[in-house]
């Protein structure tokens, strides 16, 4: 009986996935989060133009977010059938070089270099997007945005953040990266001082911004580019990310092909598809992050008010690796009581 | 799961004994456990940071019991107060009222976190109400108060639900001898109520505190800290960010080991007596009158009307934004949820009746009632995990979440579909044992001629929960789901994560009004309604 | 004298309209077809269902305003008489104070109707560990100690088998001759009370169809509808 419904379950789950698998072209099959091949992603635009172009199939698999994606691809090992990863956390850069699964892309850099705030020499994985980490805020509720990250963390009547666990999400490890950037070995303390007025810790980034713009706190970590949405998508002005004078943490997205790719040349093609105008232009405004290489027309109106940090903080992903355990450690210490 | 449960019963031939189909079940989830956690183990590879879990184990599991034990006392308090409150009166729209519960027991930890912030948050109606009265509130539902209100919202209703359902079940010529012996309303409550609540009391509270005890994104969302998690959450961080399988697995067998003892200490402490079982008719009961009563019983009604309606009315927020949600994607989530969930109910509610078959076997009540209830306790992150290490190296990964997911779910609702299963089957073999052994009715003759009739209520409601906690899922699906797996809550995700706010609120007002509506059907299925 | 004029009930399927007169300190057997309304009769008189016309008295008293805890009866079922949790002296004990707080003299009064019935043994004992015929002792022995001059019994023993049955029976009828109580009690074996009913009801469609002694009563020439039960239970027995 059990067997019956276990059968039937999946010829009717397989019926719905089956057509891709009935194309006669090779299939890519491509990796990433959610929201990336969703409804308002550059999913479907990046796969009419490929597609247009390379006399295959792409196939998007996707798992919620950055951290899942790799969980899950760490999970498959090498029966993966990605031949292609796109959106990886380059915070995690070195947990996924450790899977050992991903190939040398082979890609030159692009002509006049990445458009990127730090030089990128990588050789498994390109950048495809970036933005630097930031707290958003509606400038109709505040006033005086703190101008300083000391500013936010120390002025007790500062306002209130929500943010994200860095045990779950990416930008939660960012935060932890950018205090330890600016408070060294005082990072504890910083964030004893700053305990009070963060409203929650959440999960991940969709429910921490969610509960800002129900108004649950004044500003939110987010990225500097999440003005763009509100100004390109909505028509709105408000929300502002403010800037911090010890520079902000870069949050940068990565693709690279798998070492099991069942189509490598497609891969390949697919990973200078993505450095090239005809991606990197669709980026902006769907994916609502920098793309790596300045677009021929240039970034959209929406991204021209954006904040543009003048220092940009960075580790390298083996130290954030080596120190992950101890930071996360001290971070639950000091956020605990 | 077809492997472990296909053989047995149909091919074992005559000469050999049938094995009883609660022990197969029991057996196949024996080993799926024992699979899943050996994968993890086994693919662990290079050394686990155990060392330093010690501290991170301490502080996690002191909150975690904390939360779990006061959420555990408040929602059986509040249900046993709305299931007795909702026994005694009879008022237009309490089958609405019902519906209402049921569909707050199954709503999605993601929209019960939206929904109270919407109500209580800084944001919310409440506040936004008060300060247009001129008062300057300072409330934060986050900490505390949220992870207690959230927990209370979801599983009072439940608790009141499975109250209501056993007070139905009380002879009615106990309630005739109430009113010939003059008892009065508190004697009523001594006699006939607490024996009933007492009775139910351990499977509830266990099944209460387990789910509090692993809750996972209302503990995190609505903690407002990061010392406020549970075990689930290191197990998340150990598979998802540090991907140290065999610390996951660890944190798994913890967290197995102290539910269990939990468990097992509950049901010690009051063991269930017999249950004294009549068809039910329909008497009023005499202490409905009692002006004490009446007066608790309104203030209890009120009460939870204010827990659950106001959460639920805040999702109808999504109801602008349902017709730019209308494509193909949503038919196709839709569709997707439909199908996994059907499939999942039909598999929970096919392994509940084995189970509660094998649990009213003399001795054997202990056992296979508790088996429900350990399912319960194991993470499904990393048994999804440690399955999806095992099948892999059979199947393509994609089939293999194609199995995992109903599977998982099924297991989820399983305990849920038990609660409903097990009593009405106990019941027929404390009526009907002795004349079924008697003609030599047995197996599949039995279930269909003795239980059929008695199984098909219960059956019917503990589909619809199962099928309306499926719904909901969001545990497994944010591994698994993707273009071939798009449920409902993973496209509310996806247009959460996508900036979407608008329609994430649609979409969940759609999970709630389909869990509303199996709720709805669901308790016109039980004797609740009655 | 319990006195039964023209009571009417009326249901969407099934219709009654009682009268019946029993002489005070009688044992009246009310027997009839299953479905016939003998239960409906007993539960009219208790209280449980009020109708809609004709007067019910007891000893010249009218019982129809009151409450079923209020009137002069006591009565027990084919079954869950007891309530699980207590014990066979608790369970009498309701009968005097449902508290079950007792003074020494009513905790004697509940050891004495335990003997009455030959239960003072298994006073400790919880129902679930009684046999059927001892679980009926033990209602019976409540039934007792409320000191109410009416006992209503409905198929009291039927679950029983005949020997158990008839001491059973032999029981009512000593301590209604002891105690002066009137006792009316359906059955659907009229031959169990042969001997001891003063006066048997034939109940069948709602109605009391005939009433006297017994042997005017189960009379197969009165009506067709007494002719069809005395001969099927002449065929059962």
């Amino acid at each position: 009986m059990l067997l019956n419904v276990v059968t039937l379950s999946i010829a009717a789950l397989a019926a719905l996935a089956g057509p891709a698998l009935a194309q006669p072209k090779p299939s890519l099959t491509v990796y990433t989060y959610s929201s990336f091949a969703g409804k308002y992603g550059p999913g479907k635009p990046v796969e009419e133009r490929f597609e247009a172009v390379c006399g295959c199939d792409l196939v998007w698999v996707t798992a919620e977010d950055t951290g899942t994606l790799l969980g899950r691809l760490r999970l498959e090992g090498e029966t993966t059938r990605a031949d292609v990863v796109l959106g990886l956390d380059m915070n995690l850069a070195a947990e996924a070089r450790a899977t050992g699964l991903f190939a040398a892309h082979g890609q030159p850099q692009p002509q006049g270099g990445y458009a990127l705030p730090v030089a990128w020499t990588d050789d498994l994985f390109i950048p495809f997007d970036w933005g630097h980490y930031a707290f958003v805020y509606d400038e109709t509720r505040v006033k005086t945005p703190p101008a300083s990250l000391k500013e936010l963390v120390e002025n007790p009547k500062g306002p209130t953040v929500v943010i994200q666990d860095p045990r779950t999400s990416a930008p939660g490890l960012g935060l932890l990266l950018w205090m330890r950037q600016v408070y060294g070995e005082r990072a504890g303390e910083a964030w004893a001082q700053l305990k009070p007025r963060i409203v929650t810790v959440t999960k991940g980034w969709s429910e921490a911004y969610g509960l800002f713009l129900k108004g649950e706190a004044d500003m939110v970590l987010s990225y500097a580019t999440s003005p763009a949405y509100h100004i390109g998508a909505e028509g709105k002005r408000n929300y502002r990310a403010a800037a911090f004078a010890e520079g902000h943490y870069l949050h940068v997205e990565l693709a690279g092909m798998t070492r099991t790719a069942k189509q490598p040349d497609l891969a390949r093609r697919f990973l200078a598809f993505v450095l090239s105008d005809a991606f990197q232009a669709i980026i902006p405004e769907t994916n609502w992050m920098v793309p790596v290489t300045v677009p021929a027309g240039g970034l959209p109106a929406s991204f021209a008010d954006l904040i543009r940090p003048e220092k940009t903080l960075i580790d390298t992903p083996e130290e954030i690796r080596r120190n992950r355990r101890a930071l996360t450690d001290a971070w639950l210490n000091a956020t605990a009581r | 799961m077809a492997r472990l449960s296909s053989a047995a019963p149909e091919r074992a031939g005559r000469r050999l004994p049938r094995p009883a189909p609660g022990a197969v079940v029991a057996a196949g989830i024996a080993a799926l456990l024992a699979g899943g956690f050996a994968a993890l183990f086994s693919a662990a590879g290079e050394g686990s940071a155990l060392k330093e879990l010690g501290p991170y184990l301490a502080r996690v599991l002191g909150f975690s019991l904390a939360q779990a034990a006061v959420s555990t006392v408040l929602s059986l308090a509040l249900g046993a107060a709305l299931a007795l409150a909702l026994a005694r009166r009879r008022f237009p729209g309490r089958s609405l009222v019902l519906s209402a519960l049921g569909a707050a027991a199954a709503m999605p930890a993601i929209v019960v976190v939206f929904a109270l912030v919407a109500v209580y948050g800084r944001g919310g109606f409440l506040q936004e109400a008060l300060r247009a009265l001129g008062f300057e509130p300072d409330f934060r539902i986050f900490g505390w108060p949220g992870i207690l209100l959230a927990h209370t919202l979801l599983n009072a209703p439940f608790v009141a639900r499975a109250y209501l359902d056993a007070l139905a079940e009380v002879p009615a010529e106990h309630w005739r001898l109430a009113e010939t012996l003059g008892l009065d309303a508190r004697q009523t409550a001594r006699h006939i109520d607490w024996p009933v609540l007492r009775a139910e009391f351990a499977p509830l509270a266990s099944l209460v505190f387990l789910l509090c005890f692993t809750s996972f994104a209302i503990v995190l969302n609505l903690g407002g800290g990061g010392g406020r998690a549970t075990l689930e959450v290191a197990i998340y961080e150990a598979l998802k960010t540090d991907l140290d399988f065999a610390r996951a697995a660890w944190l798994g067998l913890v967290q197995v080991a102290l539910c269990t003892t939990v468990a097992l200490t509950l049901h010690r402490i009051l063991e269930r007596p017999p249950a004294a079982l009549t068809a039910r008719l329909a008497v009023p009961r005499p202490d409905a009158g009692h002006p004490w009563l009446r007066a608790f019983d309104v203030g209890v009604l009120a009460l939870a009307g204010l827990l659950v309606l106001p959460p639920l009315a805040a999702v109808l927020a999504g109801l602008p934004h349902l017709p730019r949600l209308l494509d193909a994607d949503l038919a196709v989530a839709l569709a997707t949820s439909l199908v996994l969930a059907v499939v999942s109910a039909l598999a929970a509610c096919l392994m509940a009746v084995a189970l509660a078959e094998s649990a009213r076997r003399p001795g054997a009540s202990a056992i296979y009632g508790l088996i429900p209830a350990t399912v319960l306790a194991v993470p499904p992150f990393a048994l999804t995990a440690g399955l999806f290490l095992l099948v892999r190296r059979f199947a393509d990964p994609a089939l293999a979440g194609l199995v995992l997911l109903p599977l998982m779910n099924a297991l989820a609702a399983l305990p849920f579909a038990y609660r409903f299963v097990a009593p009405a089957m106990t019941t027929t073999a404390e009526r009907y044992g002795r004349l079924a052994s008697l003609l030599g009715l047995r197996g599949w003759t039995r279930l269909v001629l003795v239980d059929g009739p008695a199984l098909r209520r219960p059956l019917a409601a503990a589909f619809t929960l199962a099928m309306a906690l499926s719904f909901g899922d969001f545990g497994i699906v944010a591994l698994f789901g993707g273009s071939e797996l798009r449920t409902l809550p993973y496209l509310l995700y996806e247009r959460l994560g996508a900036y979407r706010l608008d329609e994430a609120g649609g979409i969940a007002l759609l999970l709630v009004a389909l869990s509303l509506a199996l709720a709805y059907a669901s308790a016109r299925l039980t004797h609740a309604r009655r | 004298m319990l006195a039964v004029d023209d009571c009417r009930l009326a249901y969407p399927d099934f219709e009654a309209r009682y009268t019946l007169h029993v002489p005070q300190g009688a044992l009246c057997a009310v027997v009839g077809p299953s479905g016939g309304g003998k239960t409906t009769l007993l539960h009219m008189i208790a209280g449980f269902e009020r109708p809609q016309g004709g007067t019910l008295r007891f000893a010249g008293q009218d019982l129809a305003g009151l409450r079923p805890s209020e009137r002069p009866l006591a009565m027990i079922f084919q079954d869950h008489n007891l309530f699980p949790h207590l014990t066979a002296r608790q369970n009498v004990a309701l009968g005097v104070r449902p508290t079950l707080r007792l003074q020494e003299a009513e905790w004697s009064r509940v050891a004495e109707a335990l003997r009455a019935v030959d239960m003072a043994a298994l006073s400790e004992r919880l129902p679930g560990d009684m046999s059927g015929g001892q679980r009926q002792r033990v209602a019976l022995a409540r039934a007792l100690v409320t000191a109410k001059p009416l006992l209503l019994l409905d198929e009291p023993f039927g679950a029983l088998d005949p020997g158990l049955r008839q001491d059973m029976i032999g029981w009512v009828d000593r301590l209604r001759r002891e105690r002066g109580m009137t006792v009316l009690l359906t059955i659907h074996t009229p031959d169990d009370v042969a001997g001891v009913a003063d006066r048997v009801a034939f109940v069948a469609d709602g109605q009391v169809l005939a009433e006297g002694p017994a042997a005017a009563v189960l009379e197969p020439g009165r009506d067709r509808r007494i002719a069809a039960f005395l001969g099927r239970g002449a065929g059962a027995a």
